[in-house]
């Protein structure tokens, strides 16, 4: 091999070393993702049925009319984006409020730490069966507090009014630790000297966290709050366990709808268009944080 | 002429020996060769009762030595959806019990083989087996008809003075007797539609009770009737007389029975049975009786069917022809407690003197109706979906009966099922 060959190898194996390292990756992708998405999508154009998922036969749109000409799916699409504006709105507030609470060294930092991470490491199936008896009518936690303090007991999971806000608070629960784990990251990383800058030239802890720490923590809780408003578009056994989507469709989202359509009417077709407005409204959401990120970086930038 | 009839006699009988001869060898290969036999079933997750009936059915391998049966045990709640998934998918197990429900749903999508084989000179089937013949094909056969009754806590209710109720009025009345007496929840009921299935199935109780069909003669589907409006206030007031615990799940409800924590409820003679199976509440501290309605109420079937897909349909069959023989029948009977089999196997003088409430379902069994829709047996869970969303409405939004269901009956109508 000549030094000129080898140089030329040494060039080429630089050019097509990053499409080597993307290879596996992109095949996985392909395979588990792109793939039964796509075949998501062209079942959502078919009459597929559960018991004979290779005979559908092509229906055009004809899944999607039947959606949009049914008054239950714009219940299901209400309730799927106030549970996930609620509950970014909500989980991201408490995580960031939970994050500057601990982020001040203090006697007994890393148990309080270990408690306030509970919920996001405790299984979701095992957490939802355990809100469930806290929630019951009869023998839960929460009424015996009630009645204890003399007031009526609440039908946390069977009134139309209160459900919602019931499983809204178990998933708060559950997502908020991770929150306060990523906006601890993010706040460690703010640099000592600026804040103390900021306080000799006379600001307040207010105006501090607002000129200093806020910058340092936006982007993390940016990308924070995009990770649980796709996730909560996506969740599932919360919501099931805890009320199965009712009473009346109250808690009825996307993801459960799914469930129903599909396991019940046996209908994948339709269950498919149910899960390709999913993927649409998760994808809204994508690029909301998209041009948001773009702006906030040309304001970074002036 | 007769070198030819001669000729003609030893061909016959030659070809007839050769005939036996392979039957013979057939059979005997058949009869040694090692078979795995998968058994799905609900009810195998059912504490005691899951193992007693698992017992009964292995009494099959002292028969078929060749033969291992192997659990498919898929809780009750994932049981419909787990089966069909399996059996569109190619897969699944080789002999399923499903509920009717999900039998007409097999049947109808040709996942079942014809069973008529495992029938064959069995003389006295009785008529649970009727509807396990769907379009002139044996696909199914009886594994167990578990009748509704209203059921009682016998000490609870006797040390309360309460009546055991006949009608609606007096089950509210009676329930709150024994509450205030004992503190104890007084009556037990599905209540919720996120449990759909078996909410529907024990609405059917109120609602036959009150003389719903849910179909006219014509067979078209009629949900706002006066006598569905009337079942509907019925099952109303009784919710709102808070004697049941809303909120709690059915097994939870079950669970709080055996604890002798209820006084009454209305359940099939298979969940009696779990009830009354090693607990706190004695088998002869449970009582049942009639249902407080006027008309006949329901009963769930289960049927057993062999899959498309099993590898071994021959083998399963022959596991059935022995479950409905004599010695299967006998196996079953001990287990099932008083639910109706494939045949009229009595049960046993010792069970009937442990569990005196037995009797009483027995009775019921007579004219109990299928919880199935007539004529619409693999759309019941779809339609009754709606019809018990409108029920919800009522109980949860205070909606007006007959306004909910002429809203279901226009949705009915508009899905033309």
């Amino acid at each position: 091999m000549t030094p000129g060959s080898s140089k030329w190898l040494s060039g080429r194996g630089k050019a097509i070393a990053p499409y080597v390292f993307i290879l596996p990756p992109l095949a996985y992708l392909a395979v588990f993702m792109f793939w039964p998405l796509a075949r998501q999508m062209w079942l959502s154009l078919t009459d597929t049925r559960l018991t004979n998922p290779n005979g559908g036969s092509f229906v055009g749109l004809e899944n999607y009319q039947w959606l949009f000409d049914d008054p239950e799916f714009y219940t299901t699409l209400n309730v799927t984006v106030l549970y996930a504006a609620v509950t970014v709105v909500l989980g991201v507030a408490l995580g960031t409020i939970s994050a500057l609470a601990i982020n001040r060294p203090f006697p007994g930092r890393p148990l309080a730490r270990a408690i306030m991470l509970f919920g996001w490491a405790v299984p979701n199936v095992a957490a939802s069966l355990i809100w469930l008896w806290m929630y019951n009518e009869r023998s839960g936690v929460f009424n015996d507090m009630l009645a204890s303090l003399g007031l009526d007991r609440v039908s946390w999971l069977t009134s139309t009014h209160m459900a919602f806000s019931s499983i809204v608070a178990v998933t708060v629960w559950q997502v908020a630790p991770f929150v306060m784990l990523v906006v601890l990251a993010a706040l460690q990383s703010v640099p000592d000297e600026v804040r103390e800058a900021a306080r000799v030239d006379g600001a307040d802890a207010l105006s501090v966290f607002r000129a200093v720490t806020l910058p340092h923590i936006l982007p993390s809780l940016q990308l924070v709050s995009l990770l649980v408003a796709v996730w909560s578009i996506r969740r599932f056994d919360i919501i099931y366990l805890l009320t199965g989507g009712g009473p009346i469709g109250s808690t009825s989202t996307l993801v459960v709808k799914i469930r129903q359509t599909a396991f019940e009417s046996h209908e994948l077709g339709v269950a498919s268009a149910y899960g390709a407005i999913g993927l649409i409204l998760a994808l809204l959401v994508a690029f909301v944080h998209f041009v948001t990120d773009r702006r906030r970086q040309k304001w970074m930038a002036q | 002429m007769f070198t030819r009839a001669r000729r003609s006699f030893l061909t016959g009988a030659a070809a007839l020996i050769a005939t036996a001869a392979t039957a013979m060898t057939l059979n005997a290969s058949h009869a040694q060769e090692p078979v795995t036999l998968v058994i799905a079933n609900s009810q195998w997750v059912d504490a005691l009762r899951g193992k007693n009936l698992w017992n009964a059915v292995q009494q099959y391998q002292k028969a078929a030595p060749n033969v291992t049966l192997v659990q498919e045990a898929i809780p009750s709640a994932e049981f419909a959806d787990k089966i069909t998934t399996e059996m569109a998918a190619g897969q699944g197990p080789d002999i399923a019990m499903m509920q009717d429900g999900l039998f007409y749903t097999a049947a109808d999508a040709g996942f079942l083989v014809d069973i008529g084989k495992a029938v064959e000179g069995v003389e006295n089937l009785n008529a649970t087996n009727d509807h396990g013949v769907v379009n002139g094909k044996r696909l199914g056969i009886a594994w167990q008809r578990a009748v509704y009754a209203l059921i009682y806590n016998k000490p609870l209710v006797d040390k309360a003075g309460a009546k055991v109720p006949v009608n609606v009025d007096e089950l509210i009345a009676s329930s709150q007797a024994v509450h205030q007496a004992t503190g104890a929840i007084g009556f037990i009921s599905r209540h919720q539609v996120s449990d759909l299935t078996g909410f529907f199935m024990d609405f059917q109780n109120w609602a036959y009770g009150y003389g719903v069909n849910w179909v006219d003669s014509d067979g078209k589907l009629t949900i706002d009737t006066p006598e569905a409006v009337a079942a509907v206030t019925a099952f109303k007031k009784m919710y709102d007389a808070r004697i049941i615990p809303v909120g709690d799940d059915f097994p939870t409800q079950r669970t709080r029975f055996k604890e002798a924590q209820v006084s009454f409820g209305i359940d099939n003679s298979g969940g009696t049975l779990n009830i009354a199976s090693g607990a706190a509440l004695a088998p002869g501290d449970l009582a049942a009786a009639p249902l407080p309605f006027q008309h006949p109420g329901a009963h769930q079937q289960i049927f057993l069917g062999v899959s498309t897909h099993s590898k071994h349909q021959e083998a399963a069959i022959d596991f059935l022809a022995w479950l409905v023989g004599p010695e299967g029948q006998a196996a079953l009977r001990e287990a099932s407690g008083p639910d109706a089999l494939a045949t009229d196997v009595p049960v046993t003088e010792a069970f009937q003197a442990a569990n005196p409430w037995a009797e009483t379902f027995a009775e019921l069994a007579k004219d109990s109706r299928s919880t199935l829709i007539p004529g619409y047996e693999v759309q019941t869970t779809q339609i009754m979906r709606v019809v018990m969303e409108a029920v919800e409405r009522v109980l949860v939004a205070d909606d007006d009966p007959q306004a909910a269901l002429t809203r279901a009956q226009r949705k009915i109508d508009a899905k033309r099922f």
